[in-house]
């Protein structure tokens, strides 16, 4: 059979390549791993080492043509054999790509092993050879149950590209390195003889990685979107961000969402936190906000609404025997859930206490697993940007999540006349499997109740 | 070479050891006169006498409390608790003495005892008679576990294990007492920590214990005839343990099947797919499976203790035909 021979991809960025010299001639007997050509690209200049032994039937690429790599540059047949009719027309006006995409190859040269193979499914022996070759785990079929990637999907693979591109070269001492720093040295460019890789090209490479890497986070505590990014830059996933990425596309996806909106009237709550807040500090050295006022709320609300703290758990709806609030916190680098556990029987001053305690922990990434995973309904409040209001995308397996938009002064109509409220719009999405409408927007309706006549609903007289 | 049950060879290993050996007394429930349970000790009242062959009351405590102190001041007592259920029962005893006196008393004290007993379901014993408890005992160091396979193993072991100067707790598999092999004459021993390989194969891996071994060989036997190649590994001693056998044997095949009856939790099988996580991640190829009871307590009914709680051949074809999948 014919065996075509491509122009290798030779570096992490390098896309084309000048065939220099022919090294062989049409109708030269060839062994596999003799030199057929030299090629230059913007980086070296290299020998390529035959695919296959054969006769070199024919050259479709002649010297001082640039072509993009993976092209079919020559084909090489057995003795005797003529060549297949579909490389005869073939040549310089058109030249063919391998089936494979090129991107894919670019894919496969980058670092990708280094943000971890994700999702993929492997054998412990198949990615231990797969890391120790350098070789992604996404470029590998699986074929074993549930397309598990198994050792001899690696080594098929290693053999097929082992078959394909030319062997890289390395010197002992950089392959050493290479090893030692982490970097798959397949994935590096040799300028060495023969594009040998050296040391100093492992040492460049890493240079290049640690650029291409997200800056170190500052310990700030106020989260902000600037300057964080370039343009241009690839940015491989934190794992943080992995388990955000998962939950959000699992969450809106899974559960069909519906949203409701009211607005609440902020005026009592203010003058009572305003009476209240700076006695409570000084004796109880805990200052309350806003957002324990709503936590309370909510924890009281979902009492009387116990479908709003419930999970959907394949054909059942668990009713979750506590009330634990979660307040989405905001990091430098994504989201986190600390829960207030039991917000329905704690008073506000110990409210605030877990509160204040969870925010700042959660900042500073110190909360526990427990944590994070006990919230069974969510509060995410946007009051400190200027939004008006927002919608939400459960927090799973929660089925219910209240937004909370800035506080605003608005003329509102009361008794015929015009008047200026502070107001808040607060926002209600909901897992519609389970919550119909009009119980979510009983709930709502409860919530800005309380919200609306804070003495009574948080102060017990007895 | 000569054929001998495994009963008549645990009986042979004793007497020749009490000839060997004045120092040697055998203590425990029904063990003089009606010559144990399992007529594991039959004759040997008759020939040494009520001094060297001692009946005891019926309190396990007791009788591994009175083996330990006689260890101590220098004799050599072979004691019997009747089934591993048992074990239990005296388990301070074993733990917290036996296990650990050389060590607290800095070396000062031999405890030379061997801890004789038996387990295994198969005879209607249900809960309290019939466990298969040795994975427990590898939690404790200071104590040699020897879980022997064939009659030429209980009596070379049985041997060593006398011989050695540190508490042996020695598991027969009372489903194998009548089970016949060669047996050499005379003394002769098989080091501790020396696992062997029942029969070579490339393909998987099984390791297996006491009965469970002979599970196995049928396995290997007739999956040979569909050209799958199963090496069977048998430990012969949990503790000490010979890990290297199991790990290269891993390494040739990369896959794992582990055969043991006890409970599925805390199996000893658990421990060995530990070990492989641990000290040779990179050869595996499959998931390591184990075939052993149920998490629940032996069943009484016939058939459910046959058909439903100890492993047998068909489960573990089955294992093995999982881990394939992935090769």
């Amino acid at each position: 059979m014919a065996v075509e021979v491509v122009l290798p991809a030779l570096g992490l960025t390098v896309e084309k390549g000048t065939i220099l010299k022919w090294l062989k001639r049409e109708g030269d007997i060839v062994t596999k791993g003799e030199s057929l050509f030299e090629v230059e690209t913007e980086k070296v200049t290299t020998e390529v080492e035959s695919p296959a032994s054969g006769i070199l039937k024919k050259i479709l690429i002649p010297e001082g043509i640039e072509v993009p790599i993976l092209t079919v540059v020559a084909v090489i047949t057995k003795q005797g054999e003529s060549l297949p009719d579909k490389y005869d027309m073939m040549g310089i006006q058109k030249p063919q790509k391998k089936e494979e995409p090129v991107q894919i190859h670019i894919q496969e040269a980058s670092f990708s092993m280094s943000s971890g193979p994700g999702e993929i499914k492997a054998l412990p022996a198949a990615r231990w050879l797969a890391k120790e070759e350098g070789v992604s785990l996404s470029l590998i079929k699986g074929s074993g149950p549930g397309r598990s990637i198994l050792l001899k999907d690696v080594k098929s693979f290693l053999a097929k590209e082992a078959q394909r591109g030319p062997k890289i070269l390395i010197t002992p001492t950089a392959r050493k390195l290479a090893d030692k720093k982490g970097i798959p040295f397949t994935s590096i460019q040799g300028t060495g003889i023969s594009g040998r890789v050296v040391k100093a090209d492992v040492l460049e490479a890493e240079a290049r990685f640690k650029l291409a890497e997200t800056r170190p986070v500052p310990t700030s505590v106020k989260p902000s979107g600037l300057s964080k990014y370039k343009l241009g830059q690839i940015v491989p996933m934190s794992s943080i961000r992995k388990v955000i990425a998962k939950r959000m596309a699992q969450s809106k996806f899974t559960a069909p969402h519906v949203y409701f909106f009211n607005d609440v009237n902020m005026e009592k709550l203010l003058a009572l936190r305003e009476d209240v807040v700076t006695d409570l500090e000084e004796k109880e050295g805990i200052r309350i906000s806003i957002n324990d006022f709503f936590i309370k709320a909510v924890a009281l609300s979902l009492k009387e609404y116990p479908i709003l703290n419930s999970m959907v758990s394949g054909e059942e709806i668990r009713i979750l025997p506590e009330i634990n609030v979660g307040l989405a916190v905001a990091m430098e680098n994504g989201l986190i859930v600390p829960a207030i556990p039991k917000a329905d029987q704690l008073g506000l001053v110990e409210i605030a206490r877990y509160r204040s305690d969870l925010v700042e922990r959660a900042r500073e990434a110190r909360l526990t697993i427990e944590e994070t995973e006990r919230g069974t309904f969510t509060i995410s409040s946007l009051a400190q940007f200027d939004i008006t209001f927002f919608t939400a995308i459960l927090n799973p397996p929660q089925s219910g999540i209240l937004t909370v938009g800035k506080v605003e002064e608005r003329p509102v109509v009361r008794g015929g006349q015009v008047m200026i409220q502070r107001m808040v719009r607060q926002g209600l999405s909901v897992d519609h499997r389970i919550i119909d409408g009009a119980v979510a927007a009983q709930f709502l309706q409860s919530l800005k109740k309380k919200l609306e006549n804070p003495y009574s609903s948080f102060f017990s007289i007895c | 070479m000569r054929q001998l049950t495994f009963r008549e060879a645990v009986v042979e290993a004793l007497d020749i050891a009490m000839q060997r050996d004045p120092k040697i007394f055998l203590l425990g429930e029904d063990i003089g006169y009606y010559g144990g349970l399992f007529q594991a000790t039959q004759g040997l009242m008759q020939k040494y006498g009520e001094d060297r062959v001692m009946d005891s009351p019926i309190s396990e405590s007791a009788i591994l409390g009175a083996g330990i102190g006689s260890a101590i001041v220098g004799v050599h007592p072979i004691v019997e608790i009747m089934n591993v259920d048992f074990m239990p029962v005296c388990m301070d005893q074993l733990v917290n003495q036996a296990a650990k006196m050389r060590y607290m008393f800095g070396g000062q004290m031999k405890i030379p005892l061997v801890i004789r007993t038996t387990c295994g379901a198969g005879r209607g014993g249900a809960a309290h008679h019939a466990q298969a408890i040795h994975a427990v005992f590898m939690h404790f160091p200071g104590i040699k576990i020897v879980v022997p396979a064939t009659p030429y193993d209980v009596k070379g072991l049985l041997f060593t294990a006398i011989e050695d100067e540190n508490p042996v707790l020695f598991i027969e598999d009372k489903m194998m007492y009548n089970v016949k092999g060669e047996v050499p004459e005379g003394y002769y021993t098989v080091p501790f920590g020396q696992a062997v390989i029942r029969q070579k194969g490339k393909d998987v891996t099984i390791v297996a214990t006491l009965r469970m071994v002979h599970k196995a060989l049928t396995v290997a036997e007739e999956m040979e005839k569909e050209g799958i190649a199963i090496e069977v590994v048998d430990p012969r001693t949990l503790c000490p343990l010979d890990k290297d056998t199991i790990i290269n044997s891993f390494k040739k095949t990369g896959k794992l099947v582990i055969v043991d009856e006890g409970n599925r939790v805390g199996n000893f099988g658990s421990e060995i797919a530990s070990i492989i996580a641990e000290e040779a991640v990179e050869y595996i190829q499959a998931p390591i499976l184990k075939v052993t009871a149920p998490h629940v307590p032996v069943p009484y009914s016939p058939v459910l203790e046959k058909e439903f709680y100890i492993p047998n051949e068909e489960r573990i074809k089955k294992a093995v035909y999982r881990v394939l999948e992935f090769s």
